[in-house]
């Protein structure tokens, strides 16, 4: 090892030479980050199988036959439905104003919309039940018009909502900006009108990263447990979304199907993570 | 006309980035919007194709005044600097676009395409993508789309600014024939002098927001009217001459003048002379042109068909050369010469050589303002006077010196005596509490233009423009002109009538604000805003200039009758810079 010690200042400091200590060195290292990701990483996520898969594949197929268990889902996939298009449309548009126009409160604009970023998702979901809850601001109102926000679906869809909110816009500001107002100006000069400059010009400019940030905002979406935890109120086969209803299950010692839904959550990370791979090979390609 | 201006002006942030210009141009004609960057020429470009909104003036398209229609609608072609092609899109797409939009039909598109990729050039590359094309082949794409919609108009905003040298030369031309062959007006938009000239029908040189002046390339290089037009257009040696009776004398000699207009009186002027108008000779005898002084060489510079040379004038000779400013912005003295391999054969030169200097031709600037001269009872105080802030930038922007002299009898109220000698070019006191003595004394003993000047003064963002008695009048314009030409501030005539007026019902007094307006306009380029008073003279002056900051007057006088008692408000300790135009009634 004093070997290597003494060899290894030398040998570092000319880079590219093959040398038999340059190649240990670079398959030293290569383990190691090899070995800290299995323990880290990849044991988790086989734990999640094998747990999942431990009574059988028979097991791992009741699990989902459980009316709970598929509400859970159907409640989860239905959130995203609706909250990836909003947050898109939203993302779009917040995206827009900052990187084209020039207006007073821009910057503030800016530090709110990563405000969610820097907030604890559980906190995110105290606000709203502070707002919509039953002492909260509305509550009284929302009850007396026979409305329910909060432990309802709403309440979940607002507070995943607030939370991923930040991901379609995060990704298309610095795009927009990047890419710069020529090609709408040049569009308008033509005689192209607002929204057929938008559709025509500014989406197709912007469309991977469109893609990009909505992957994104779709993962956080499915995911979510603290902020939605709160406001859920965790009712069986109603408002548990699939990260809920994972825990509940877990807690009553049902490993195996706590497990086989965990792995359903978690083929569709692996997915989400695939069709971003995808997107940066195939859309940033030509930037 | 096609494309008519009037008096637009942009501001941001209250600079005004584009300052009252108006410019009329023709039916097919080529126009060069020339200058250096910041100078408004792009903002121009861009009002004119909607995309900038105008805060004062009136744009008009064949007739039609599109000062408030949108870009959309103002059927424009523009080409930008890095051509702004829909990426996504192939070639065939991006020209199309623009009959897409309109819904013509396909079979009518594809015609079209086809003679556009002919026109510039580029048949077959229909399918490509934009990133599949060289630079000069994108920006001949984005020729083709801007002209697919038959748009009355062609904008080119620095179309060549990011290829290099071989490819701008053809794409210059193929720019050229496509104009030539659809007759199409078109504006292009360069800092490149050499590009203006290669192109332009007519050039309009602008800085600092202004259009200093328009004519066709030569014209401009032969006889331009301003010293920035001389020094940007090509290089120049600015020098400090005097019109006198026989002719321009520089230095000892007198040169005849070649222009119409005889010189009513004696004074000084600033004279251009090109480099190639320039003469070196081993000696005086041998000059073939006019002697202007002995010189050193003192930089010999081989660039092909021309040699470029510097020569250090005799300091006996008393220098009459402006200082300019060298590659590194440090202001050098030293006369520049340019030869040609034929003249270098005649007479080889090296550095460190004496020669005799002679000059070809002399063109003189009409600009009334020559040189400052800071003036004081000692020296000591000229010599702190010439090192104010705002003078010094503005003799800096007009390229011209600030000498200093003294008058012992200055600051001695009620003074007698003569002036110790006479005054040339622009005087220059400090504003304090006697001033309006002072500068009656100065313009009595023959000072006609009196720069009053407050110690830190700002530079000014409004010019207020006022003149008593007629005798003035065209002096103040001129003087005022030329000011406006290198400041960038808004000039503003204030015309003031005595008693209490009746609502600005006054004819007579709108009459002369119009005239005022449309002489300045016309006979010195100046584009300015009027403003009425009632009242008092003197004290109207001084009331308007309190109400804003940052504020200038030109004032033209005729009769000095009670001039300090008149003025004593507006002068003494003003916090306002004051030029005083005085000319004697004839």
């Amino acid at each position: 090892m004093s070997a290597v010690s003494k060899l290894l200042p030398t040998d570092a400091a000319r880079p590219g030479q093959h040398t038999w200590l340059h190649s240990i060195v670079r398959w030293f290292f290569i383990a190691v980050s090899l070995t800290f990701l299995a323990a880290v990483l990849l044991a988790p996520l086989a734990t999640v199988f094998a747990m999942a898969f431990a009574k059988g594949v028979e097991a791992y197929a009741r699990a989902f036959a459980d009316p709970d268990t598929a509400a859970a889902i159907r409640l989860t996939l239905i959130t995203a439905a609706v909250v990836v298009p909003v947050n898109t449309v939203f993302g779009l548009a917040a995206s827009w104003a900052i990187a084209k126009f020039e207006f007073r409160g821009k910057s503030v604009l800016v530090t709110l919309i990563d405000l969610p970023l820097a907030i604890s998702p559980v906190i995110s979901g105290m606000l709203f039940v502070l707002l919509f809850g039953l002492h909260g601001w509305f509550g009284v109102w929302l009850q007396e018009h026979d409305l329910s926000i909060i432990f309802a679906l709403p309440g979940i869809m607002l507070a995943t909502m607030f939370v991923t909110f930040p991901y379609v816009a995060r990704e298309l500001i610095p795009l927009m900006q990047q890419v710069g107002n020529d090609e709408e100006e040049a569009a308008i000069t033509l005689g192209a009108g607002g929204w057929l400059t938008f559709f025509r010009v500014t989406l197709p400019k912007v469309r991977w990263g469109l893609v990009y940030g909505m992957v994104l905002c779709n993962a956080r979406a499915m995911g979510e447990f603290g902020a939605v935890s709160v406001v859920s109120g965790h009712i069986r086969g109603l408002t548990n979304t699939m990260p809920l209803h994972i825990e509940i299950l877990y807690n009553e010692y049902n490993f195996v199907a706590a497990f086989a839904v965990a792995s359903l959550l978690t083929l569709l990370a692996v997915l989400t993570l695939g069709v971003k791979t995808l997107v940066e090979r195939t859309g940033y390609r030509g930037h | 006309m096609s494309i008519t201006l009037d008096q637009v002006t942009k501001h941001y942030g209250g600079v005004p980035v584009v300052n009252d210009v108006s410019l009329d141009i023709g039916d097919g004609e080529f126009f060069v919007l020339l200058g250096p960057s910041g100078s408004g020429k792009s903002t121009l470009l861009r009002a004119i194709a909607g995309l900038t909104g105008v805060d004062h003036g009136r744009i008009a398209l064949h007739g039609r005044d599109v000062t408030h229609v949108g870009a959309r609608k103002r059927g424009v072609g523009l080409v930008f600097q890095n051509y702004a092609l829909f990426r996504h899109m192939t070639v065939a797409d991006n020209i199309e676009f623009a009959l897409r939009v309109r819904h013509v039909r396909g079979k009518v598109r594809r015609q079209r395409r086809q003679e556009l990729l002919r026109l510039v050039a580029l048949e077959g590359m229909d399918q490509r993508l934009p990133a599949q094309l060289s630079g000069g082949q994108q920006q001949r794409v984005a020729v083709a789309r801007a002209l697919a919609h038959k748009p009355e108009v062609l904008l080119l905003d620095e179309p060549f600014g990011a290829l290099d040298a071989k490819i701008r030369e053809e794409l210059r031309r193929t720019i050229r024939e496509v104009q030539r062959e659809l007759g199409i007006t078109t504006v292009l938009v360069t800092h490149d002098q050499d590009e203006a000239f290669a192109m332009a029908d007519r050039i309009g040189i602008m800085n600092l927001g202004r259009l200093l002046e328009v004519g066709a390339p030569h014209d401009l290089y032969s006889r331009p009217a301003t010293r920035f037009v001389a020094t940007f257009l090509g290089a120049a040696n600015l020098l400090l001459a005097r019109r006198t009776t026989d002719g321009i004398q520089v230095a000892g000699t007198t040169i005849a003048a070649g222009d119409r207009t005889p010189a009513v009186y004696e004074h000084e002027v600033v004279a251009v002379v090109r480099p190639e108008e320039v003469e070196i000779a081993p000696a005086r005898a041998a000059l073939a042109s006019n002697y202007l002084a002995g010189g050193v060489v003192d930089e010999v510079v081989f660039t092909g068909a021309l040699e470029k040379l510097r020569v250090r004038l005799d300091e006996a000779a008393q220098t009459p050369l402006l200082a300019h400013s060298g590659a590194d912005g440090e202001s050098v003295e030293l006369l520049q010469v340019t030869r040609t391999q034929h003249e270098q054969r005649g007479f080889s030169v090296a550095p460190g050589q004496s020669v005799a200097v002679g000059v070809r031709r002399v063109h003189v600037l009409p600009t009334p303002l020559s040189s400052f001269t800071a003036c004081a009872a000692t020296p000591q105080l000229a010599q702190e006077l010439s090192r104010e802030p705002l003078l010094m930038e503005l003799a800096a922007r007009m390229k011209t010196r600030i000498g200093t002299r003294c008058e012992p009898k200055l600051g001695v109220a009620d003074a007698e005596g003569e002036a110790s000698a006479d005054f040339v070019g622009t005087t220059v006191i400090a504003s304090q509490t006697d001033c309006a003595h002072r500068a009656e004394w100065l313009l009595r003993r023959g000072a006609r233009d009196l720069l009053v000047l407050p110690a830190g003064a700002a530079a000014p963002q409004r010019v207020l423009i006022h003149w008593m008695g007629e005798a003035a009048r065209s002096a103040t314009l001129a003087v005022s002109a030329s000011v406006l030409r290198h400041v960038p501030a808004e000039a503003v005539y204030v015309g003031i009538f005595p008693g209490q007026g009746n609502g600005g019902r006054d004819a007579p007094g709108i009459r002369e604000l119009l005239d005022a307006r449309s002489e300045a306009q016309a006979a010195h380029g100046l584009e300015m805003r009027t403003e009425l008073r009632f009242g008092e003279v003197a004290e109207e002056l001084a009331r308007r200039l309190a109400e804003a900051p940052a504020q200038m007057l030109i004032v033209g006088v005729t009769d000095l009758a009670r001039f300090a008692e008149r003025f004593r408000n507006l002068l003494d300790g003003g916090q306002w810079p004051v030029l005083i135009v005085h000319r004697d009634a004839p």
